[in-house]
Parts: C-alpha cells; structure tokens; sequence
C-alpha cells in the first residue's frame, strides 16, 4: 500500500471551504432547504426501523412468554 | 518564469466523465471534503487548442491529484477506441511532479489489483489505491491515503455520502439538467457535500 500523506491541521473550516465555492445566497438557500428536507427524511426513515426493531422484539418476547 | 501559486488543499480529479462512473464521481467529491481538500474537475474548461493549457495550469495549481485509471478501457460505441484523456493527463502530472516533487504529489487508483502492471508496465513499483469499483472502495482508501487528527471514520463518510446521493434527483432536476459533471452540478454538489460534512460533525453516523 502506498504510504500516507499527513495532512497538517487545523484543516480548513466548513464555512471557508463553502465560501470559496461562491454560489450565490439564493442557491445556497434552495440547496440548504432541500439538504434539511432530506435529513429529516433520514431521521425519520431510521426512527420508524428503529421502532420497527422495538416491536419485533416485543412480539418475540411476548410468544416466548406464552410458550 | 515565475511557478504559479499554490493550492495546498486542492486534489486534481483526473477521471471518466461517463455514467458508469457516477457513484464513484460523488463518493470522490464526498469523501475529498470529508477530508477537508478540495476537488477540482476539468468540467467547464472549454475544449479546442487550449483545452490542454488550461488542464495544464489545473493541474499545477494543485497540491496533489487522483487519476483513477479504473474505466481506462475500450469504448463500447463503435468504432472502439481506447480512452486516452486519464492516461494523457497523468503523464502531464507526473512530468510537473518530477520538476516540482515537493510541489505535487500524485496518487494513482484502479478498481483491480495488477491491472495497472498490464496496462502501463512503466509504472512499475508504483501501488495504486484499489476501489474495487465501490463507493466504500473509495471512500476507506481515501483515508488510507491521508491522515490527520480527527479524521472522520468511513462510516461517517458513507453516511454523508447517502445523504448528498438522495439530493441528486432534486438537485439536476433544479438545475435543469441530467448532466452530473457540468460545472453548475458540481458546484451544488460541492455545497451539498460540504453541509453532509458539517452534520457529521454535529451528530456523527447521522
């Protein structure tokens, strides 16, 4: 395997790195909301199979119970 | 001649602008970021006699640069014709980082192991980053490549990655365009991949 670089640190912030990207504010603003959109999409996705997994093992539990 | 000045942050993306490559395309950009570097494209260089200049002058304004050579391979339109360009723009690269090795370092990466030894025997003793055509590929030999405190683990990486890959349908459907390499695209996908980045840091795994 090749060898690593270092990279040296602090690494430049989220915000510097954006700013050079220079899309305008509008842009920016249409990009966040469809990026929040997703997120919260995301969270919810994964809060529904976690509450799926909860059921599951409840229903598990109550037929080993019965048993 | 005075050398042009320095990014120390910015990679040169050497690679195949083709829709096999798309995944592949957005985990670089991704996981680039994750890292805090900045991925710059040829995408938006005009073509014509000074197409080569310009990639040229990319190319030295880099501190470092990625060629993925994994789709150098015949084109599947006839008639079937080797695709130069990676191969081309390597050479360019290696020639300014044998003049300026402490200017620019260069990485190779394939999706096979010893694939490289048959198609370019002259880079022998050369190891390339191996993806195996997967995002996952790419993204862990990303960090295997560079280190640095605080480095984000892949598992946060590819959950950034998930997250800018659900937005593309809305983001070309916004730009009005299919076309994920036009410059307009890659700029949103720079923007969306950043913010990926700044929710990793607020809530890691998202």
């Amino acid at each position: 395997m090749p060898r690593a670089v270092q990279l040296p640190t602090p690494r430049p912030s989220i915000e510097s790195l954006i700013k050079r990207l220079r899309i305008p504010k509008a842009r920016q603003k249409e990009l966040q909301a469809i990026m929040d959109e997703a997120r919260a999409r995301l969270a919810a996705e994964k809060q529904a199979a976690a509450s799926d997994t909860v059921k599951q093992e409840e229903k598990l539990q109550n037929a080993s119970a019965a048993d | 001649m005075p050398l042009p000045p320095i990014d120390p942050n910015a990679v040169f993306l050497n690679i195949p602008y083709d829709e096999e490559f798309q995944r592949l395309y957005l985990a670089y950009i991704v996981g680039i970021y994750q890292l805090r570097l900045v991925p710059l494209i040829t995408s938006g260089i005009p073509g014509g006699e000074r197409r080569l200049d310009r990639v040229l002058a990319l190319i030295q304004s880099c501190r470092y640069s990625f060629h993925d050579l994994s789709r150098v391979e015949m084109s599947v339109a006839l008639p079937a014709t080797p695709r130069f360009n990676m191969p081309l723009e390597l050479g360019l690269t290696i020639t300014w980082a044998k003049l300026h090795p402490k200017r620019h370092t260069w990485f190779l990466w394939e999706s096979t192991p010893h694939r490289l030894q048959k198609s370019m025997s002259d880079l022998n003793g050369t190891d390339p980053y191996i993806h195996s055509g997967t995002v996952e590929g790419v993204l862990s030999e990303l960090r295997n490549a560079f280190v640095f405190r605080d480095a984000p683990p892949v598992e946060n990486m590819l959950a950034a990655y998930r997250l800018v890959e659900s937005n593309l349908e809305r983001i070309l459907s916004a730009a009005g365009t299919q076309n994920l390499y036009s410059a307009s695209v890659f700029k949103d996908m720079c923007f969306v991949a950043l913010n990926a980045a700044r929710s990793n840091m607020d809530a890691p795994g998202i």
